[in-house]
């Protein structure tokens, strides 16, 4: 055999449809505004952890679909979200990524808002016709939504709920999250040249353990494949069905790992399981410490990423110094997983930009055991329904 | 008596930070821990403005950081260099007798394989340099890192 001509490289791959995807998804404009518009303005997606707003008045900024949102406690106690933006003239109301903020002051012509979203003060009301009135002036609210802790917001009003769009998706982490109150000990955001599924497919592909020097060590042997439990949900989600294992003691310095602190609730030292979450969040598990991590697209080739560790809210500085030290093992800027998946995003974002990459191919079958694609492929049936395209050739030529 | 003192640790002390520098430059880390006490403890730390909490994000005593090295070649790793401008500010004596506090900051710069530099991180180290025996070495270094967004991040220390 030998290298393949142009016409093979370029002709449709011969696999059933769902097996591949065309590399136009990562690069298309359209494509990519419309997935801004019918899954980032649509969908409900993860915007911060409970624990980060600890008080009333406590907020906290969130990036989504290029628009800068507040995520804030109520006097009542209850979180909302709202457009980061002044009812008056657009000024950007909050910059501070976090704080406590009882009322919120415009700084350009001094309107005021509370934790509510209600406009409470509009400095000489009487230049106004009564249309312009506080009653009148609150800041747009957004539908925010709290589940086992993981606050969640859509843009879309007519959205179904958050528990129809979850369905049994978070089932596995309900005991883990939802039964001990977690805390958020460590986050960083990273701006990729890439496009935001490039990295969310980092997530939903497990046959790139090979990638990973910690995992080729810990994982690939650590049970046998055939055992290995994958699962899909509706609405784009995957995950572990069943815990997979690490054996730890393969790799030298983390051996022993997970024996100095209590694993969270419902799970061992050498568990890990995952979920992926349509469209552009995973929460991944390894015993002791949990990650949760968000895409956020900025444009075709630009992608941001939040990642938040989480460890046991007031627990000793020995267990937390124990978890920190666990969860900077894999993950982080300095982990030795997170970088590797990184460039993986990067290199293959070179490939597609130019179009000399045509076609990725998912089509791993392996009855959702194993390193199976099938997440991926789950993936990309919720964005095909929800963008109208075609993930294997999104430019209909009869459109186009 | 105090200030020729004061003066000759500075001298001692700027080839210290400026060697441990070039020898992470070149990869060299066999070199690095020549500079470097046993024990000795190296912490990466970043003030979070979205937590308002202190955050480490790599924590290694000499062993952790010999284990890090050894198994730098299995990992898939940012190609390129990296070039850090340290320069010592401050040396000044720490509560323990013979040992003293140094403050440098740096700039980190990464030079990809076409060539193209840009700058990855800047920080502080606070490094406390043994000076008891006669080789003087880095007992403990804390590099305090401005920079949060490292893209694609390092296997290395900074
Ligand atoms: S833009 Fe906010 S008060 Fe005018
Ligand atoms: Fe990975």
């Amino acid at each position: 055999m030998s290298a393949r001509s142009e016409s093979s490289w370029e002709k449709v791959p011969r696999l059933p449809a769902g097996h591949f995807v065309s590399g136009l998804v990562y690069t298309d404009p359209d494509v990519y505004q419309d997935e801004i518009d019918n899954i980032f303005s649509k969908a409900w997606r993860f915007a911060c952890h409970e624990s980060e707003l600890p008080e009333p008045f406590d907020y906290r900024l969130v990036d989504h679909a290029g628009q800068s949102l507040i995520c804030i406690r109520g006097e009542d106690d209850e979180v909302r979200t709202f457009l980061n933006v002044c009812s008056h003239r657009g000024g950007k109301l909050l910059t501070e990524p976090s704080g406590n903020a009882r009322l919120i002051t415009c700084f350009y012509h001094r309107w005021t808002y509370d934790s509510l979203g209600a406009c409470t003060g509009i400095p000489r009301p009487s230049g106004y016709s009564k249309e312009v009135a506080k009653d009148s002036m609150g800041l747009r609210g957004l539908r925010t939504a709290v589940k086992h802790g993981l606050v969640f917001i859509a843009l879309d009003e007519g959205a179904p709920d958050l528990d129809t769009f979850i369905g049994l998706a978070l089932d596995q982490f309900s005991e883990m999250l939802g039964t001990t109150l977690l805390e958020v000990f460590h986050y960083n955001r990273a701006v990729l040249d890439c496009n935001w599924k490039a990295w969310h497919e980092t997530n939903m592909d497990l046959y790139h353990e090979f990638m990973h020097a910690v995992l080729r060590q810990t994982q690939v042997g650590a049970m046998p494949m055939e055992d290995r439990r994958l699962i899909t949900f509706e609405n784009g989600h995957g995950g572990s069905g069943g815990d997979l294992k690490a054996a730890y003691d393969g790799y030298k310095s983390f051996a022993g790992r997970g024996g100095d602190v209590p694993p969270l609730p419902g799970t061992d030292p050498t568990d890990f399981r995952f979920v992926d979450l349509f469209p552009s969040t995973a929460i991944i598990a390894r015993g002791t410490v949990v990650r949760i991590d968000t895409a956020t697209p900025l444009g075709p080739d630009k992608t941001l990423l939040e990642m938040r560790g989480l460890g046991v809210k007031g627990e000793s500085q020995e267990h937390r110094q124990a978890r920190q030290r666990h969860h900077n093992q894999y993950w982080g800027p300095f982990g030795r997983n997170v970088p590797e998946d990184m460039i993986a995003a990067e290199a293959c974002a070179d490939s597609f930009r130019n179009q000399a990459g045509r076609y990725q191919i998912i089509a791993r079958d392996e009855n959702l055991t194993g390193q199976d694609d099938a997440i991926l492929r789950a993936f990309y049936k919720e964005w095909g329904d929800r963008t109208g395209r075609d993930p294997g050739n999104p430019i209909d030529p009869a459109t186009a | 008596m105090n200030d020729l003192k004061r003066l000759l640790e500075r001298e001692a002390v700027r080839p210290l930070i400026g060697g441990a520098g070039l020898a992470l430059d070149d990869g060299d880390f066999a070199r690095f821990l020549g500079y470097c006490d046993d024990p000795f403890n190296y912490r990466i730390r970043v003030w979070s403005p979205d937590l308002k909490k202190d955050m480490t994000w790599l924590e290694h005593d000499r062993e952790g950081l010999i284990e890090l090295f050894k198994s730098l070649p299995e990992h898939l790793q940012r190609q390129g260099r990296l070039h850090r401008q340290v320069t010592v500010a401050t040396v000044e004596p720490s509560n323990v007798d013979g040992f003293l506090v140094v403050t440098s900051p740096f700039v980190v710069h990464h030079t990809n394989l076409e060539g193209q530099t840009h700058t990855l991180a800047v920080g502080r180290y606070i490094d406390i340099v043994n000076m008891i025996d006669e080789k003087i070495v880095l007992t403990a270094r804390d590099v305090m890192l401005d920079t949060r967004d490292l893209g694609i991040g390092l296997h290395v220390p900074i």
